[in-house]
């Protein structure tokens, strides 16, 4: 069973809402409704998250991207759809009962910290215990813990405003684990760290999530965020899901150009996989070494290719091998059986440009953008 | 554009109201004055250097040794000026007017933060409380509670409340919304979140909010003071009423110290109670590092202790002490055995000297009298309400007529006591050419165009612009300066001492004219009354059934233009403040006077 569970998920404010969801239904212009006065955040939305995945939302601003997570704990009331929190309909409780769920089940983690100024940092970990009604030894415990989980041990009696942002954040995020969620809302939460920061911080994350396990609902406006992150990743534009999917889906098969847009500034070097760009075996099959052997079997590929990888691979690890041979670096499985080969000009055009139709690639090849990435790519390799 | 009869509505309203709700206003008024005379009971108790001692101490505890200092410093000064008293009934006026106001103001604002339909409903109200006139609803306010400390404590509620709801409402919505959203994200009750976050957070500016209703109740203690709130707005109205420069100014001062230290102490206070303050504070101290032995500051515990124990020893002095009766009246003589008889007096000159000479005949007769000055609206809805006995210095029939009109059915009237009165438009005898009202028409350039005028309230204002200005055609060419009697008479001596040209409305009999060289303008077409006032005392209702002794010796009483103009001189030689002790010297020079106007049977007194 799936965590976390949205199902046509509708948001509108102004006027008759209930109105307004029936004609996005019967397939109204969400402009004609903004001209009436009334703006629909977010339409027919729905998803499922697995335990244990990072589930990220990226969209631009005003994409109806927070709306939607607000309505994942409640704190918005759904206009139309629902949401299942193991098997739970959020939607239909009581505010008291959804109160019980968000304090002990759900937690959060905001963009601006959101940290208690009045409170030390000690406090402000131990708050959601504090709302459930826990003792306070052993909320100061449990709320120590979280904070030396962070990386944050020590600093227990400081104040939230004698503590640099990254810092502030941890404190957020230790106050966020300490209830011991099992769901853990996150809106754009590194998004007001310096990048320098905002690295850590995600890598921090990673290394907390291979050891706790949580699930994720993650806000960002950041591709390469998401697509660092998520396990999963869902584009909104207008409040609209327009994509969901994993990182090389959205990467390798963009929805729409707005989609597509987005990938532009992707270091496709760090996302796409060798998995993700690889040519079925076959097609190595004919071609010669550089001292002119022909390569028939997949022994032979394997044993002239430059490098042998795995195919979660980053394909940033595959210009060097690539740089030193014209065979193509062999893919294997996990059992070393060959699974794909990526020949030279392959890599260069997964780097290019999204690769649907195969046939655009070659089209657009040496345009300003496409050479920019490349270059961009290729020095970062 | 027809008439829109809006007032006729407020006061049929005002009758209304005090027709049927007259148990709510006398609770309301029996609440808020048991509050005040306890605060008052207590602050008065113990001696003034004690009290000023104690109040130091919270100075240095909450704020800094030098505050503490210039703290004690302010107080004695109040002490030595001889307004200790004053201050601490207007301190304990201010007190419970704040106490009052923030029950009202916090939950109010708190609710106007939480519903946009509260908000936008109270906003209009407010503006309307603080920008509304006080006076306007200052003598309603006398109809509703009567005279006394009571609607001035409610004049101060109105005009103070504003600011609280305002910097409550204001201070919750400006904490940030994300806190709020995080403190729900984690399940906080709406409740819990008002109290764990918002209400912490805003309480600075709620603080400063409680700061604005306590200097602005301070600024009210004067408009209080007119209708008998007593205290230091009582002292400058009185000194206002006399000219007494020294005085005002010595009330006006009082006044200041205790804004500046209320001031201090509450925004120092605002520091320690709020969470967001004390980190302020904390993060100054460590960047300003060592701390420096004037900056020192006595711990809570033992500023506590301190305060604690000069209370304990103001109390023990306070019970020990006891305060002194004053006995004047022995033997047969004490007809009044301690009963209480309070007049009302509107600060004319005639009016004080009859009241104080009252005052000290009926004291000498064993009665307890406790006279007030006030405005004269305020001082007719008081006596009809029956909250003052008598009142000595009523223009009858002419120029108080209106308030007799309105208020005769609540009155007695015990008859004129002085008979040789005049009310007429003067100018100084060295404008040559003026001898009557004739001659003033045509000459408005000569005057800028100006008749410097009294209290609007006046009975002869209403006359010299409904009447006297008409009949000699001068209506139009000069302009009837609404003021006071001081500011009239402070513009005579100006103009006087510069031999500038001035008409100033002015009645017989009157000070002034023993002092300047004045010449009353003849009255040739009578349109000040062919009939002259008397003066006369006016009792409340019922005045004679409860003290017919009184009763009769008020409607045998009568003084001659000699007398009269005699104690006046006397009580203006002896200097402001000092009235009584005035006619007791009079009364001395005077032997067997005070015996014909206070006759006992059988006896005499001392």
């Amino acid at each position: 069973m799936s965590r976390l569970q949205a199902e046509h998920l509708y948001k509108i404010f102004g006027r008759r809402p209930a109105e307004a969801v029936t004609g996005l239904k019967n397939g109204t212009d969400r402009d004609a409704l903004r001209a009436a006065g009334t703006t629909a955040a977010v339409i027919d939305a729905s998803f499922s998250v697995e335990p244990g995945q990072i589930f990220v939302v990226m969209g631009l601003s005003g994409s109806g991207k927070s709306t939607l997570l607000r309505m994942l704990n409640g704190l918005l009331e759904p206009t139309a759809g629902r949401v299942l929190f193991d098997g739970q309909d959020l939607t239909a409780l009581s505010p008291r009962e959804l109160r019980q769920v968000r304090s002990t089940r759900i937690s959060m983690v905001f963009q601006h910290f959101a940290l208690f100024p009045h409170r030390s940092v000690l406090e402000n970990a131990a708050y959601g215990l504090e709302v459930q009604g826990v003792p306070r030894a052993e909320r100061e415990q449990r709320a120590a813990e979280a904070l030396e989980l962070t990386g944050l041990g020590g600093w227990e009696t400081s104040w939230p405003d004698e503590l640099s942002g990254g810092m502030q954040q941890r404190v957020g995020l230790a106050r966020a684990l300490a209830t011991d969620a099992d769901l853990l809302l996150m809106d754009e939460s590194f998004s007001a760290l310096d990048p320098l920061i905002r690295r850590d911080m995600q890598d921090q994350l990673l290394e907390l999530q291979t050891r706790l396990k949580k699930t994720i609902v993650f806000i960002t406006h950041d591709l390469n965020e998401a697509m660092r992150l998520g396990d999963r990743i869902a584009v909104m534009r207008d409040g609209e899901i327009v994509q969901q999917g994993s990182a090389e889906d959205i990467l390798v098969t963009p929805a729409d150009d707005y989609v597509a847009s987005f990938t532009q500034d992707v270091d496709r070097s760090r996302v796409l996989t060798a998995a993700a760009i690889m040519a079925e075996p076959e097609t190595a099959y004919g071609t010669r070494t550089d001292d002119g052997r022909e390569l028939r079997t997949a022994e032979d590929v394997m044993s002239a290719a430059p490098a042998s990888v795995v195919g979660s691979t980053p394909v940033g690890e595959l210009f060097t091998p690539c740089s030193t041979s014209g065979v193509a670096v062999a893919v294997t499985d996990g059992e070393g059986k060959l699974v794909g080969v990526v020949p030279r000009a392959r890599l260069l055009a997964a780097l290019g440009e999204p690769l649907t139709p195969p046939a655009a690639a070659r089209t657009t090849v040496g345009q300003p953008p496409a050479s920019t990435t490349t270059g961009e790519a290729a020095a970062s390799a | 554009m027809p008439r829109f009869r809006l007032g006729d509505g407020v006061d049929s309203a005002v009758d209304f109201l005090q027709r049927h709700l007259s148990w709510l206003f006398d609770a309301i008024g029996s609440v808020v004055s048991g509050m005040y005379d306890g605060i008052d009971a207590v602050l008065s108790a113990p001696e003034p250097l004690l009290l000023a001692g104690i109040l130091a101490v919270l100075a240095w505890w909450l704020r800094s040794l030098v505050a503490g200092v210039l703290a004690f410093a302010g107080f004695a000064l109040i002490d030595s000026v001889e307004l200790w008293d004053d201050a601490m009934a207007t301190l304990s006026l201010v007190l419970v007017a704040t106490i009052v106001t923030l029950l009202i103001a916090v939950p109010l604002g708190v609710w106007a933060a939480r519903s946009r339909a509260v908000s936008s409903v109270t906003r209009p109200v407010l503006d309307f409380m603080q920008t509304m006139p006080a006076m306007v609803y200052l003598i309603p306010g006398v109809f509703f509670f009567g005279v006394g400390v009571v609607p001035g404590i409610i004049a101060t509620i109105i005009f103070a409340l504003p600011p609280g709801v305002r910097m409550t409402e204001l201070g919750i919505r400006q904490v940030d919304g994300e806190l709020v959203e995080a403190a729900e994200a984690f399940g906080t009750s709406p409740r819990d979140t008002l109290l764990r976050v918002q209400l912490p957070l805003a309480l600075q500016t709620i603080m400063a909010g409680i700061n604005q209703v306590i200097m602005l109740g301070l600024s009210m203690v004067v408009i209080a003071g007119m209708v008998g709130g007593g205290g230091l707005g009582g002292a400058v109205y009185r000194a206002i009423g006399n000219v007494d420069i020294g005085l005002g100014f010595e009330a006006g001062v009082s006044v200041v110290i205790l804004a500046m230290y209320l001031d201090r102490v509450t925004g120092a206070l605002s520091l320690q109670v709020s969470p967001l303050g004390r980190r302020a504070v904390a993060k100054a101290k460590e960047l300003t590092g060592g701390v420096r032995l004037w900056d020192h500051r006595p711990q809570p515990v033992v500023a506590l202790a301190g305060v604690a124990v000069l209370a304990l020893v103001a109390g023990g002095i306070g019970v020990l002490g006891g305060s002194p009766q004053s006995t004047t009246a022995q033997g047969a003589g004490n007809v009044g055995k301690g009963q209480k008889i309070t007049m009302g007096y509107i600060p004319w000159d005639e009016g004080i000297a009859s009241t104080f000479l009252w005052k000290e005949l009926l004291e000498r007769r064993g009665y307890e009298v406790d006279a007030r000055q006030y405005e004269a609206g305020s001082l007719y809805t008081g006596q009809a309400g029956g909250q003052i006995d008598i009142q000595t210095d009523s223009w009858l029939p002419v120029t108080h007529a209106a308030y007799w009109a309105k208020y005769r059915n609540s009155l007695e009237d015990m008859g004129s006591w002085y008979d040789q009165t005049s009310l007429e438009l003067s100018v100084p005898a060295y404008m040559k050419g003026f001898d009557s009202l004739d001659d003033l028409k045509g000459k408005a350039s000569t005057f800028k165009g100006r008749i410097i005028g009294i209290e609007p309230s006046a009975g002869e204002m209403g006359l010299l612009k409904d009447k006297v200005l008409k009949e000699y055609g001068l209506e139009g060419e000069y302009t009837l300066v609404d003021g006071s009697t001081p500011g009239m008479l402070s513009e005579l001596k100006r103009s006087y001492d510069k031999k500038e040209p001035v008409v100033v409305v002015l009645w017989s009999p009157h000070w002034a004219y023993s002092t300047y060289d004045l010449t009353k303008l003849k009255d040739p077409r009578k349109a000040f009354g062919a009939e002259s006032d008397g003066v006369h005392t006016l009792a409340r209702e019922g005045f004679s059934a409860d003290q017919p002794q009184v009763a009769s010796w008020l409607k045998d009483f009568s003084m001659s233009e000699e007398q009269l103009t005699g104690l006046e001189a006397t009580i203006q030689s002896a200097g402001k403040g000092k009235e009584q002790e005035a006619v007791r010297t009079w009364l001395k020079d005077h032997p067997g006077l005070a015996e014909r106007w206070t006759p006992v049977d059988g006896g005499s007194s001392g």
